[in-house]
């Protein structure tokens, strides 16, 4: 019984890991061709690169200034993250603490927009940008993500923020901090966790968002964004595969690195986010 | 803070302080944009005349009496919606359990299914795009299999299977851990209370394991459903709505007319269709759950 019980698990295990590598294989096979010709991207996918073409590399690193993006992404990611978790904690710290129908109906305006899809605002969000001047620009871009990541922070941070005692703030106030002073030396370090989670869930949507960079910042090269450049690049260069998935492979490098330093934060962080959003 | 206030002014300003910052942010982004979103679906506008026409609810009508496209869209979107929610939730159910067997591999395993989702959607349309169209070829060559010759983005029936297989291959790590995270809270002793009881595996999964993951399935199933209605990204890198316009998606029939025919008023007129249904969708779930809440 027992080791039927061990060699069914033996065959459990051997068959998910093989399982794995076949669902992970589109990967490879965009890497295995980002190293090849033309011609033998033509000739066969599958096999792996007679001569390994680091040109393709250096030939889409200069063509869509890679440093560049990647600065861009990070600007915007930075950013946004910070806006969001300053304007976000603040407000959901003191919504949480004052109890009156004023409180209330603020904590429920920050919230609804979660209902709102961003496809159905989408036009007026670029008209609204225009106006005050956040369009084709990576700061202004970061900024408007202080407004759309908002109510989700909020509601996550505001449900936290319910279960610190009150008499921590109150035995502050008594030891004379009072105000910003308060929130920053008492409570914001007991949100360590929570901001974890936030800033996880948000790093993941920011860098990959594709919609409003396109609709924002999508007009000069010097604002585009790594998903971005790629999206038009492949747009380009259509049947040039090799260059292509050097492209692909370039933009999604950064996520997959961090990923493999990260894992246990990341995957902690999301399943937090799921379950409190 | 200000002598001269009192407590309680002191109090007010402090309360301003701390909320109008992201009450501004919340307006610039959704308030604002909402309202004027209203607006513009009451009007005629091309975007580039500077004086769109106001034409109250003709907008509105036509969506409903005359639009194929819309039709077809909307059909698009049900018929993924469900799929993609029923399978993307039946495979993560399947991993999860596989997955929490306290096999060797277990970390690797989750990480290898993980890493799609912390891509963007845009680059992993382009890239099962190259694996459609390049890949499958020089598969169908060295395996002779027939399904590798099948025009995968060439036939509206396969392009809808590509879309809805890429959309679950890159989010289904994302339901695994949620699902690997509910059935660890799943006490043991119950199970082996089970087996001691002489239930089987499968009486097992469907009378303990299933009913205590419920609180998971909800989350999942909600998720899903507000993703899938919005489906957009993948369905622009990988099919651009073709063959022949039939895998467009509501959220992308909103941006061709939108952006691409710059029918700015009718456009938006359809995106508050998508707000309502949105909305609609969510209070009957918010509903449910609460009930559900209130039995358990």
């Amino acid at each position: 019984m027992k080791t039927r019980k061990t060699f069914g698990r033996i065959i459990v295990e051997i068959v998910m890991v093989l399982a794995s590598l076949l669902f992970l294989y589109p990967l490879f096979l965009a890497i295995n061709n980002s190293f090849k010709s033309f011609g033998e991207v033509m000739r066969d996918v599958i096999a792996l690169p007679k001569q390994i073409m680091f040109e393709n590399y250096s030939y889409v690193w200069k063509f869509i200034d890679y440093p560049r993006l990647f600065t861009n992404n990070l600007v915007i990611t930075v950013l946004g993250l910070a806006g969001i978790v300053f304007v976000s904690s603040i407000a959901a710290y003191k919504l949480a603490r004052t109890k009156s129908r004023m409180s209330i109906l603020i904590y429920m305006l920050c919230i609804m927009p979660m209902l709102i899809p961003f496809q159905s605002i989408m036009l007026s969000v670029v008209q609204l940008a225009n106006q005050l001047n956040l369009s084709e620009s990576t700061v202004g871009l970061g900024l408007l993500y202080w407004g759309f990541g908002a109510p989700l922070a909020v509601f996550i941070y505001h449900g936290f923020v319910k279960g610190i005692p009150k008499e921590i703030d109150e035995s502050a106030t008594i030891d004379g901090a009072s105000g910003f002073r308060l929130y920053f030396a008492v409570i914001f370090p007991l949100l360590k966790s929570v901001t974890t989670t936030i800033i996880i869930i948000d790093v993941m949507w920011i860098w990959n968002d594709f919609l409003l960079p396109l609709l924002l910042v999508n007009g000069s090269p010097s604002t585009k964004t790594l998903t971005l450049a790629a999206y038009t690049f492949v747009g380009q260069y259509t049947s040039d595969w090799q260059y292509a998935m050097t492209a692909m492979v370039m933009a999604v490098l950064p996520s997959i690195v961090a990923f493999m330093f990260l894992q246990k934060y990341i995957v902690k962080g999301v399943v937090a986010g799921a379950v409190k959003g | 803070m200000f002598k001269f206030l009192g407590r309680k002014g002191n109090d007010k300003l402090e309360f301003g302080l701390f909320t109008i910052p992201v009450i501004l942010c919340i307006a610039v982004a959704f308030y604002i944009p909402f309202f004027m979103t209203i607006r513009y679906s009451l009007m005629e506008w091309n975007g580039i005349s500077s004086s769109p026409k106001f034409i109250g609810l003709e907008n509105y009508k036509q969506i409903f009496m005359g639009d194929a496209n819309f039709a077809q869209a909307s059909w698009f979107t049900v018929k993924y919606a469900v799929l993609y929610i029923i399978l993307v939730n039946v495979i993560a159910i399947l991993l999860a359990l596989l997955l929490n067997m306290k096999l060797k591999s277990t970390t690797w395993l989750r990480a290898a299914f993980f890493i799609p989702y912390i891509l963007s959607l845009v680059i992993v349309g382009f890239i099962w795009k190259f694996i459609f169209m390049q890949g499958f070829e020089s598969l169908g060559k060295s395996t002779g299999w027939g399904i590798f010759e099948l025009s995968w983005l060439g036939d509206p029936n396969l392009a809808f299977i590509s879309i809805l297989l890429v959309s679950i291959w890159q989010s289904v790590g994302f339901y695994l851990v949620i699902y690997i995270a509910g059935l660890q809270s799943v006490p043991d002793d119950l199970k082996e209370a089970a087996v001691v009881d002489g239930a089987g595996p499968i009486r097992r999964f469907f009378n303990i394991t299933l009913p205590l993951l419920a609180p998971s399935i909800t989350i999942s199933v909600f998720m899903a459903l507000t993703n899938s209605i919005k489906v957009f990204d993948v369905i622009l890198s990988l099919t651009a709505g073709g063959p022949g316009g039939t895998t467009y998606s509501v959220a992308y029939d909103i941006y061709r007319d939108t952006f691409q025919n710059n029918l700015f008023g009718y456009g938006t007129a359809k995106s508050i269709v998508l707000f309502v249904v949105v909305l609609i969708i969510t209070v009957i779930q918010l509903t449910l759950f609460k009930r559900r809440e209130v039995e358990a």
